[in-house]
Order: structure tokens, then sequence, then C-alpha cells
């Protein structure tokens, strides 16, 4: 945030869970669909493992907005992580929205056969994103 | 609620009753030269306070170095300190078992950042004192939780300048029993009221980095604040700050790289990990070499995000911290 962004192209960092957003974005990738490159994927374990300072980290670092993405709530692998996940990113999408930020965030929950759902919730946050920024 | 009418000198007489046993303390306050301090009691209550009208650590900071084996202790603090008490032992910070917690009616205190001295520390001169001056520090002109009605049992100052002794738990009662003499008190009309409700908090990326560019990062606000607790601070190893091979691993990696200043991100990551526990005490404040008006962000995002979930940090004990639970049908907005 601290950087100035010159090009007009946003980058995104998302966090997605090994056992289904991740998998989504893999199919999409095999079904050959297509999302924006500013794309930057993480995989993580489960979205609770996502803390919230590694979203504040990743805005601060440049990042034009990020998402954590999920299992949808009664299919997490670890049972109830996705729950608490919610809790968290609810909080901090208030915190941003307390200081005038809260576009930058997202929360997504997209189980492993749902490429398309993937495809089309990333692409959606990249055009709004960039649509703020010009 | 059933409580006793005490004066000040029946409240000493329970507490040294409480430490004629070797292994009893008592942490509260001392009164100093020209000012009040904190100090753990053992078998004598020389100079003893039950009032501090000056502010200068939470107190609960105290407990995370005490380890209470086998040691009893009672806690004669303020509100907010038994508060952050409270949301230590929710963490598992701090065993419950042998502490009682009371928290005593507080009047608010002035910063010792002011050169203000011999401030009264009894009830009426301390209320007037307050009336009548400007000296009080700001985390306190803003707080709503100064009544003594959290923790075990609760010290309550009543309209007419007496005291009351109310107890909230089993071992409040305990606390209670201490008391051989004093009336019996049903429902008088307490001195320290409830301020009302403020509105949210709102600010902007613009106004949060010109209040905090005088930090220095000295990180003294998170060292004294009493519910930043982890051992493994993010912000003490290189991830988050990058200096040496880590900051040059990044300029390769990404061809130029930010000098890592981060009072930004640090204050932000620190916000939302006490977001839940920050009981608004403004220790955070008063440690600030730099006068960074903390609180007002501090106490302001901790208490949106606790109304989210219509928490407050250590009002109940038995309720949970927010992020530790969860109801599965909730928060449906926060979906995109
Ligand atoms: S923050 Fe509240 S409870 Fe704590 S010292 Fe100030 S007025 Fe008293
Ligand atoms: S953040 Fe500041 S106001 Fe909140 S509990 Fe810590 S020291 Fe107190
Ligand atoms: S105490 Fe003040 S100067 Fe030091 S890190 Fe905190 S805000 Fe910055």
């Amino acid at each position: 945030m601290t950087e100035e962004k010159k090009d007009k192209n946003p980058e995104i960092v998302g966090f997605a869970c090994s056992f289904c957003s991740f998998k989504a974005s893999e199919m999409a990738g095999s079904l050959r669909m297509k999302y924006p490159e500013g794309v930057k994927l993480i995989q993580v374990p489960c979205s609770s493992r996502v803390d919230p300072a590694f979203v504040i980290k990743a805005i601060f670092e440049g990042a034009d907005g990020v998402f954590v993405a999920g299992c949808h709530p009664g299919d997490c692998h670890f049972i109830k992580g996705n729950y608490y996940t919610r809790r968290k990113i609810a909080a901090l999408k208030e915190m941003f929205n307390a200081f005038s930020i809260k576009n930058k965030i997202r929360l997504f929950w997209v189980s492993a056969s749902e490429a398309r759902r993937f495809v089309e919730k990333v692409s959606n946050m990249y055009n709004e994103i960039k649509e703020a920024k010009t | 609620m059933k409580g006793k009418r005490v004066d000040k000198r029946l409240i000493e007489g329970a507490l040294r009753k409480f430490l004629e046993d070797e292994q009893h303390l008592v942490l509260g306050f001392e009164k100093a030269e020209n000012r009040v301090k904190h100090r753990l009691f053992k078998k004598n209550l020389q100079d003893y306070s039950l009032f501090n009208p000056y502010f200068s650590v939470n107190g609960a900071i105290y407990l995370r170095r005490l380890f209470s084996k086998g040691t009893k202790i009672i806690l004669m603090l303020r509100p907010c300190e038994i508060r952050a008490y409270g949301e230590l032992t929710k963490l598992s910070q701090i065993e419950r078992e042998s502490i009682i917690g009371v928290s005593v009616d507080c009047f608010g205190a002035v910063s010792l950042k002011n050169d203000v001295q011999d401030i009264p520390t009894e009830v009426d001169a301390l209320k007037d004192y307050f009336d009548g001056t400007d000296s009080m520090r700001w985390p306190c002109t803003v707080c709503r939780e100064r009544k003594g009605v959290v923790g075990d049992a609760g010290i309550r100052v009543d309209t007419k300048g007496s005291l009351l002794v109310f107890p909230y738990t089993e071992r409040g009662e305990e606390f209670l029993s201490l008391f051989d003499d004093g009336y019996e008190a049903n429902g008088a009309e307490m001195l320290i009221k409830t301020k009302d409700k403020v509105e949210s908090f709102q600010s902007d990326m613009e106004t949060f980095s010109k209040d905090i560019s005088k930090c220095i990062m000295c990180m003294n606000c998170r060292d004294m604040c009493p519910v930043c607790y982890c051992i493994d601070c993010v912000f003490n190893g290189d991830d988050y700050l990058p200096k040496g091979d880590a900051l040059l691993n990044k300029v390769f990696r990404s061809g130029s790289a930010m000098l890592p200043q981060g009072r930004e991100l640090f204050h932000f990551i620190r916000m939302y990990h006490v977001s839940q526990t920050c009981v608004g005490c403004g220790a955070c404040e008063e440690a600030c070499p730099q006068g960074v008006p903390l609180t007002k962000y501090f106490k302001g995002i901790s208490e949106r995000l606790q109304g989210m979930f219509s928490y407050m940090a250590g009002r109940n004990f038995d309720e949970s911290i927010p992020y530790l639970t969860f109801i599965e049908e909730e928060l449906k907005d926060a979906e995109d």
C-alpha cells in the first residue's frame, strides 16, 4: 500500500484450501478455463490456517486484493475449520471497513468440483478491483 | 444482590486475615512517595491503597510473570486490570485456580507522563478531584467499564461514598467470608455509572498514517499490552519486517523491496490480534515514548469487532473468546 503502483493491472493474492478451492483451480486449469494472470494462489492446508496477519501483510506489501477460499460450511476436511475462518475473516473485513478499505478482501467457498465457480469468483473480484483502480 | 457494607478499615482487616497464611499474597496498590504503585503484599499490608489514581501499567501484565505454585493470590485491581486477567485465563495464560480477582470501582486515572502529584486516594476527595480537573488521561475519559462488576467479587462505592463488597462467584463468596463485620447491603445507588454508548469507530488510511507517523517501532506498546501475550511475536523474526539475508533475498527475488519501516503493518496486525481481547486500558498509549494516540484505534477497532459477536473482553469469565468458537448459522454477509 505504501508503494505506488503504476500499472492498472491488479495483483491479487489468494489463499486456497488444498482440499477444495485449490483443487478447483487445478481443475479449471485442466479444463483450460482462464482466469486473470494477476491472481497468485497460495495453497494452505485449511482456510483456517490463514492467520489474518498473512492477509494484512499481503495487502501492505502491495497486493491490490486478497481472498481466502475454503470448502463450503459443513464440508471442511478438518470438520469445522472453515467456521473459524468465517469468524476471523468477517472480523477482518469489519476492521478493513473501519479504515474504509473494505474492497480489498473477499471470502469464497468453492468446493473441489466447482472449477467454474472458482473462475467466476476470482474473475469478478479482479474486474471489480481493476475498475476501482482506473 | 447480596453484599456487605464495609469501610476501608474492614477491607484492610479482611486482607490482613487472608495474609496470615504464609502462602497467601495480595496484588494491589501501595501509597509511595507522592504517587501510588502496584505492589505484591506478603504478610503485611503496609501503605496499602484501595484506589490508584495514577496509571502506569495494566496490573494484569504482572500475572504473566507470577507462577503461583501453591500460592493463593487476591487481586485488588481496577476493572480494566481484572478484565485483562480474565481474558488471559481464557487463553490459558494464567491458572485461575488459585486467584481471587476483585474489581474495585474506578474513578479514572492520570497519566504519569503529566507531572501530577499528590492526588487524593480517599473516596470523597478523589471523586471531587476528577470532577474538578481535566487531567484525566484520555483512555479513562472514554472508559465505560469503570464499575467493579467483573471478576470474582467487586468493591463498589455508593452515592453517599460508602464502600460495598459484592461476591459474583464462589470464590467471591470466599472473599466475602473474610469480613466478619459489616452490614448486609442490597440495592444502594452506585456512584460510578456506565457512560452512554458511543458511535462505532470509523477512520481511513490517511488519518491513520498521519497519526502514527511519529512511531519509531520500539514496540513498547506491544510489550506493555496486558493481552498481547505471544512469546513468539511475528515481529520478532525476519518474516514480517525482514532484515539481513531475508531482506536481500527479497530484493533479488522481486527486483526491489520496500525498506522495512512497517509501522502500519505492525499496528494493523497487532490491532487485529488483540481485537477480541483488548480491554481499552490505554497501557499501550502510556508506554509509547512518541505520544502516538494508540487507544483511539485499538479501543475503537476492538469495540467494533467485539460488537459483531456481542462480546466484551473480560465482562464474563465464562464467555468464550469469539475467535475460539463459532455458530454454524451466522455471518452470511461475510461470504462473497
Ligand atoms: S481504563 Fe477505565 S478502569 Fe482502567 S483505569 Fe481508566 S477508568 Fe479505570
Ligand atoms: S491494546 Fe492497548 S488498550 Fe488494548 S488491552 Fe492492549 S494496552 Fe490496553
Ligand atoms: S510504543 Fe509508540 S513508538 Fe513504540 S512502537 Fe508503539 S506506537 Fe511506535
